[in-house]
């Protein structure tokens, strides 16, 4: 493994029932660096998704996050560690506002007992004014403010997009997976998505992106072609689209 | 602004007032809302704020009110020492038994409480070196305040009712603290909030303690209110009836834990005048609220506001 590999899959293998859903899965992620994943519907993308952020407990093989095991460690962990997803069909806080949705993703920063909180004393009254700030400056810094306080049941596609990413944003995360992040977006929204990925990476992000968007994937350092559970291709983008097995996997040719 | 302050000293007024106007039945019926809406505001916390139905809230009553009177009446202890034994214990085993059966969701969740509940229950009963089983515990002392005996029901209602308002202003204080952002997240998206670090088994719990800590509170106060307790007042069917209060008034407003405590206090005693049919119209009443009030009465409240609201604008505009 190299030094500065933030993540690394080694043999990464699953099933479910007799279908073998990933067979022996093994790449790094860079510290710093943005990294595609691609593959067809069915080819396992998902479920290395899971694997890493602790939803799958996978059947073989190991990843290490920053050098440590990570496979015994809850979703929570991981979270607390940097390591946070998006998800494919945007998971908001439907009946919360969007501005709560960015505090709840602030919460995580903070620690209060809940006695603290049960009797709201100064301790936990401070936390939740840094809360309040941590996320009034995200709502500013993602364009959300015009939609505050509304819930977040009413949003469109892209705007849950990025309200997701932007609560997950809000918790300096180390590592963001982002799962399938352009689905149900229009080319504007793509536009927007792609550089809020571009940005946050310079910002020192290290950025794991499932998609198969090719359009979007060309913000990838490297890419990783994932066909039926294995790695069949990787490299950057150029390569990868000239490669034949890809060809073959895409464009039938 | 003003009209709201306007409004909350109209109701502390009639609050203050009500005990000595009324009749010592009513009264009665008022001190008995007091203790209800404490036991349902742990429910409400659970229902409205994790989405967890609590069918088991007549255990923790249960164990607050033995406690009160074995320590009382058995142990001539302290009144304050059984409401502290009481709370101890139950919330001591809200934790062990939440921490693995608060793994379940939803219905099976509620099943799960349920059992809780009847093996409470027929513990009560068999127990009777503990609990006096069916012949009960009697003689519990009335509450003694400094000197000042709360033997009259006008008396212990204003005791009750500011326990309650302080049990309020703590769920009050849960709801609006980094907690309850937490809980509410864990409601709408539970595989969302786990990826945001919450840890969801540990915050049930601990919501789940609290419930218990609410309705050995309120098993204690009833305890030294009746002066008797028995097997009869902890049963499955006490747990439904704490479960309705906030089903009735709405589960996250705090108003509406009250109205859905004096909808299941006042409601079967009035019906009950009306003869052997009073179960069947309380049930249709029940039935009536749920279906045409989804959110509970206090949700109600709200649409009617709103409605006003936006039809003053209009008149306006």
């Amino acid at each position: 493994m190299p030094a500065d590999a933030i993540l690394s899959l080694n043999e990464i293998g699953h099933r479910f029932g007799g279908l073998n859903v990933l067979r022996s899965v093994t790449f790094d992620v860079p510290e710093g660096g943005i990294v595609g994943l691609i593959g067809p519907n069915g080819s396992g993308k998902t479920t290395l998704f899971n694997i890493v952020s602790g939803y799958i407990r996978p059947l073989m093989g190991t990843v290490a996050y920053r050098g440590v095991p990570l496979l015994r460690d809850s979703i929570q962990k991981r979270g607390l560690a940097g390591l946070v997803r998006t998800f494919q069909t945007p998971q908001v806080f439907e009946q919360m506002t969007v501005f709560e949705n960015v505090m709840v993703g602030c919460a995580k920063l903070t620690r209060t007992t809940m006695l603290q909180d049960l009797l709201r004393t100064p301790a936990a009254r401070g936390q939740m004014r840094d809360i309040r700030e941590l996320a009034e400056a995200a709502c500013e810094r993602f364009h959300l403010k015009g939609l505050r306080d509304l819930p977040a049941a009413s949003l469109t596609a892209g705007q849950r997009r990025i309200l997701e990413i932007a609560r997950a944003v809000v918790g300096k995360p180390r590592l963001l997976l982002l799962d399938e992040p352009s689905s149900g977006l229009n080319a504007q929204e793509i536009e927007n998505l792609r550089d809020w990925i571009v940005r946050l990476n310079a910002e020192g992000i290290t950025i794991l992106l499932v998609s198969h968007d090719m359009g979007l994937m060309t913000v990838a350092h490297t890419v990783h072609t994932l066909y039926f559970g294995e790695i069949v291709a990787s490299g950057d983008m150029a390569t990868i689209q000239r490669d034949p097995r890809v060809r073959e996997v895409y464009l039938g040719v | 602004m003003t009209s709201r302050l306007f409004w909350i000293a109209v109701a502390l007024a009639v609050w203050a007032v009500l005990p000595f106007v009324v009749p010592r039945n009513i009264a009665d019926l008022l001190v008995f809302t007091g203790i209800y809406s404490i036991a349902g505001l742990g429910i409400g916390l659970l229902l409205g704020h994790c989405g967890i139905v609590n069918l088991a809230q007549a255990t923790f009553y249960g164990l607050g009110a033995y406690a009160s009177a074995y320590c009382t009446v058995m142990m001539g202890l302290p009144s304050a020492v059984g409401f502290v034994a009481g709370a101890v214990i139950s919330m001591a085993l809200a934790y062990v038994i939440g921490r693995p059966i608060l793994r379940l969701t939803g219905y099976f969740l509620a099943l799960g409480t349920l059992a809780l509940s009847a093996i409470a229950s027929a513990l009560f009963f068999e127990w009777d070196w503990l609990t006096g089983g069916t012949l009960g515990i009697g003689g519990i002392p009335k509450l003694d305040l400094f000197g000042f005996v709360l033997d009259r029901p006008s008396r212990y209602y204003f005791f009750v009712w500011i326990v309650a308002f302080a049990c309020m202003a703590v769920a009050r204080n849960l709801v609006d603290s980094r907690t309850g952002l937490m809980l509410r997240a864990m409601r709408d998206s539970s595989t969302a909030a786990a990826s945001l670090s919450i840890d969801l088994q540990g915050l049930r719990t601990r919501v789940f303690v609290v419930c218990a800590l609410f309705g050995s509170l309120a098993g204690s106060l009833f305890a030294h209110h009746a002066s008797f307790v028995s097997t009869q007042s902890f049963t499955v069917d006490r747990s439904i009836s704490f479960l309705l209060i906030p089903v009735i008034g709405g589960a996250t407003s705090i108003p509406g834990i009250v109205a859905g405590a004096v909808f299941v206090t006042f409601l079967p005693e009035f019906l009950s005048k009306l003869g052997d049919i009073h179960q069947i119209l309380f049930g249709l009443a029940l039935v009536a609220v749920v279906v045409m009030l989804p959110d509970g009465l206090m949700g109600a409240v709200g649409r009617i506001r709103a409605w006003h609201v936006a039809r003053r604008g209009s008149d306006a505009g």
